[in-house]
C-alpha cells in the first residue's frame, strides 16, 4: 500500500472512531432504577372538646366548678412553628406561608390542615408548635384579608395578631342574665402605675406547646394523618390557675397578669392523637 | 405545463396555506384594574362573569343616574339609583333628603324600604352578603339573588322602590338613543338585558371606594392626627375605652368593618321578619345586622338599620348607656351588664372627633361619580 492511500485509509478509520467516540460519549445513560420517594405528607385535623365532649356553639351546655353556666359563641386563634421531633432527636417544621395555620371554630375549612407533602420519612414521636405568633412572625398588617385580618391586635396595645379569640357568656345562679367574657390573648402591655393611661413596655405572651403522641411514621408517598384537640375547659380550669368567671372582668386584652395566667393554662390545653384508623 | 395548471398551483400556493385573519369585532372592551388603596383587602369580590371594563363602569354610571331604567319616562314614576343614593351622602340619601323625611327612603308607590340605608363604599370588599341581613350571597340557594349585580332586578320590581316590571325597563333602555351601541362596547350586544344592565351598574358601584380621609392620611404618616382625635382613637382601640374595634376594624382593618353581623344590644324583644337570623336560620343571629363601616359617618345619618339614631353623638350615647340586654346580644358588648362603656362627656367628644377623621370629602366631590351627560 502506497502512501496516499495508507493515509486515506488513516483518515478513514480516524474519522469513523472519533464518531463513534463522540456518538457513544452522548449517549444517554440508561435510567436508574426507580428508588421510592424520600417524602410523605401529613395533615392534621383540629378538635374542640370540652370537658371531653364536641364543642358545640352557642349552647349553655357547660359548667364549672363554680357553679357557672356558660356558653362558646366564637373560637378563633393562631398555631405557628408547627415542627414533627424525630424519634431519637432534630425535628422538621412544617408548613408554608412561614407554618402558620388559623382555625376558627365556625369555619370548618379551617378545621383541616394540609402542611404539604414533603415531609421527609422517618418516625416521629411528638409535635410541637408556638400557640399564637412568635415575635418574629407576629407582624402588623402581614393579613390584610378576612378571617386572619379580623383578629388585628391594636397598635397601641402592641401590634399583631390576637392569639386568640375566646368569646363566651356565663351565668349562675346568683346572675341569671348571660353576661359575656371575652378570653382574648395576644401581646400584653405593662402600664404606668402612675399613669394608668400610658404603657411603659410590652410582654410577649406566646407559647411553646410540645405534645407527645404516639410515635408514628411518616412513610414515603404516603400521607399520615393527625388529630390535635383543644380542651377548651382547660383554659378555665387549668391546672395551674382555676378562674370563676363571676369574679372576672368582662375581658383580659388590657390586663396582662390575667393573660399571663391564662397563658400558663394554655400549655396544658392540648392534646395529640393519632386517629384510630390511621 | 400549460398556463392554465400554473395559474391554479399558483393560486392554490398562495391561499391554501395563508393564515386567515381574525374576524373584526366591535367588542373590545377596556379592562378596568382597581387599585387598591393603602393597607385595605387583596381579595376583591368581582364575579368571573362579570370583569370590570371601562366601557361596562360608564354604562353603570349612566344607568345609575337614569331615571328611565324603572321603565318609566313620566317624571312623577321615574326612579334611579340615584334618587335615594346620592353622593353627596357617601351613597346614602342622608337625613337632610329633601323628599325622604328623616332619611327614610320609599318607592314611587309610597311604601317605605323595610330598612334604612347602608353605606354603599367599598362594596367590593364585601364578601360577607349585601344588605343588613347579608341575604344577597353566592350560595343563597335562591337563584337570582346571589351577587351585587341581582340588586338591580330587585330594585326595579320592588313595590318599596321602582316598582315597575323587568320588560318595560329593558324595553325602555332599548329604545333611547346611545344606549344600544353602549351596551355593545361593554358586553358584546347591543340587545338590552337587565342581566346586562346590573352587570353594568354592578361594575359601576364596585368603583365607589372611599380610602381618602385623614385617618388614612395619618396611617399613611402624611398627616399628625389633633390630640383630642388622637385620645378618641385610642377609645376607639381599647377593650376598657370604647372598643369600637372588634366589630368595625382600625388600623389593620381600614374598612372601618368587618362586613359581619352582631346583634349589639339595641333590643330585648325582636320582630323583625328581616334580620340575620332569617338568613342564617341560627338563633343567636336573632337581632343581629351587619357592622356598617363608620367611613364617612358625617354623611350618612341617620344610623343603625331603623334610622333610630338622627346624629352621631347618639349613636355614642347608646353605645355608651343605653345598651339593652337579651340572650342574643353578641358577647363583644362585653360592657352590657352596665349598660355600656359609660364614656365621659370629655370621651364621648373625643371619640366623635376621631370618627370625624375618618371623613372622605374627596370622594363626594369626585367628578368620577358625579351625575354623567345621559343618552
Amino acid at each position: 500500500m502506497n502512501a496516499p492511500i495508507r493515509s486515506t485509509w488513516i483518515a478513514i478509520f480516524g474519522i469513523l472512531f472519533l464518531t463513534a467516540f463522540i456518538l457513544n460519549g452522548c449517549k444517554k445513560e440508561d435510567p436508574a432504577p426507580p428508588t421510592p420517594p424520600d417524602f410523605g405528607g401529613i395533615s392534621i385535623q383540629f378538635n374542640h372538646v370540652f370537658n371531653g365532649i364536641p364543642l358545640v356553639l352557642d349552647s349553655l351546655a357547660w359548667s364549672d366548678d363554680f357553679g357557672n353556666e356558660f356558653e362558646v359563641n366564637e373560637l378563633q386563634y393562631f398555631i405557628s412553628d408547627v415542627r414533627l421531633h424525630l424519634h431519637g432527636g432534630g425535628a422538621y417544621q412544617i408548613g408554608s406561608s412561614d407554618g402558620i395555620h388559623y382555625v376558627d371554630a365556625r369555619i370548618p375549612a379551617s378545621h383541616q390542615w394540609y402542611p404539604g407533602d414533603q415531609i421527609p420519612s422517618a418516625t416521629y414521636d411528638s409535635v410541637s408548635f408556638t400557640f399564637g405568633l412568635s415575635a418574629v412572625k407576629n407582624l402588623s398588617n402581614r393579613f390584610p384579608d378576612p378571617p386572619e385580618r379580623d383578629m388585628f391586635w391594636p397598635e397601641l396595645l402592641g401590634g399583631g395578631y390576637h392569639y386568640m379569640k375566646l368569646n363566651t357568656k356565663w351565668k349562675n345562679d346568683s346572675v341569671p342574665e348571660l353576661r359575656p367574657f371575652m378570653m382574648h390573648l395576644g401581646i400584653g402591655q405593662i402600664y404606668d402605675l402612675n399613669k394608668p393611661d400610658s404603657i411603659i413596655g410590652f410582654v410577649q405572651n406566646f407559647f411553646f406547646v410540645k405534645l407527645d403522641s404516639s410515635a408514628f411514621t411518616i412513610e414515603a408517598g404516603k400521607q399520615k394523618a393527625l388529630v390535635i384537640t383543644m380542651h377548651l375547659d382547660r383554659w378555665f380550669d387549668g391546672p395551674p390557675n382555676a378562674f370563676n368567671l363571676a369574679i372576672l372582668p368582662q375581658g383580659i386584652m388590657q390586663n396582662q397578669p390575667l393573660m399571663h395566667e391564662v397563658c400558663l393554662n394554655g400549655r396544658g390545653v392540648f392534646t395529640c392523637q393519632l386517629p384510630t384508623a390511621n | 405545463m400549460n398556463r392554465i395548471t400554473l395559474y391554479i398551483i399558483i393560486f392554490l400556493a398562495l391561499f391554501s396555506c395563508k393564515k386567515s385573519d381574525p374576524p373584526v369585532s366591535s367588542y373590545q372592551p377596556t379592562p378596568y384594574q382597581i387599585v387598591i388603596p393603602f393597607r385595605f383587602p387583596t381579595q376583591l369580590n368581582i364575579p368571573d362573569d362579570n370583569p370590570m371594563t371601562v366601557e361596562g363602569i360608564e354604562l353603570g354610571r349612566m344607568l345609575f343616574y337614569d331615571g328611565r331604567i324603572s321603565g318609566s319616562a313620566h317624571p312623577d314614576s321615574m326612579m334611579t339609583c340615584a334618587t335615594c343614593h346620592l353622593q353627596s351622602r357617601s351613597f346614602e340619601c342622608g337625613i337632610d333628603h329633601p323628599k325622604y323625611t328623616g332619611g327614610h327612603p320609599f318607592g314611587v308607590t309610597g311604601i317605605p324600604t323595610p330598612h334604612y340605608m347602608m353605606p354603599m363604599i367599598n362594596l367590593v370588599w364585601t364578601h360577607t352578603g349585601y344588605l343588613w341581613n347579608g341575604k344577597i350571597y353566592p350560595d343563597n340557594p335562591a337563584p337570582g339573588i346571589r351577587h351585587l349585580e341581582d340588586l338591580v332586578w330587585m330594585a326595579i320590581i320592588a313595590p318599596h322602590e321602582m316598582n315597575s316590571d323587568t320588560n318595560k325597563a329593558k324595553i325602555l333602555i332599548q329604545s333611547i338613543s346611545g344606549y344600544p351601541e353602549m351596551f355593545q362596547k361593554a358586553f358584546g350586544s347591543s340587545t338590552v338585558t337587565v342581566r346586562n344592565m346590573g352587570k353594568a351598574i354592578a361594575q359601576f358601584v364596585r368603583t365607589l371606594i372611599s380610602a381618602d380621609s385623614k385617618f388614612d392620611s395619618y396611617l399613611k404618616g402624611e398627616v399628625q392626627l389633633m390630640p383630642n382625635e388622637l385620645n378618641g382613637y385610642v377609645l376607639f382601640m381599647t377593650e376598657q375605652g370604647g372598643d369600637c374595634f372588634h366589630c368595625h376594624g382600625g388600623e389593620g382593618n381600614p374598612l372601618f368593618t368587618t362586613n359581619l353581623f352582631y346583634n349589639n344590644g339595641k333590643d330585648s324583644v325582636f320582630t323583625d321578619p328581616r334580620d340575620r337570623y332569617q338568613v342564617s336560620g341560627d338563633p343567636s343571629d336573632i337581632g343581629a345586622y351587619k357592622a356598617p363601616t363608620l367611613r364617612n359617618l358625617i354623611f350618612t345619618a341617620p344610623y343603625m338599620h331603623d334610622g333610630r339614631f338622627k346624629t352621631i353623638d347618639e349613636v355614642i350615647d347608646f353605645y355608651s348607656s343605653g345598651l339593652v340586654w337579651s340572650p342574643y346580644v353578641n358577647p363583644l358588648m362585653h360592657h352590657i351588664s352596665s349598660g355600656g362603656n359609660q364614656l365621659t362627656p370629655a370621651k364621648k367628644a373625643d371619640l366623635k372627633a376621631f370618627l370625624l377623621t375618618l371623613t372622605d370629602s374627596s370622594f363626594v366631590n369626585n367628578p368620577a361619580f358625579g351625575m354623567p351627560d345621559l343618552p
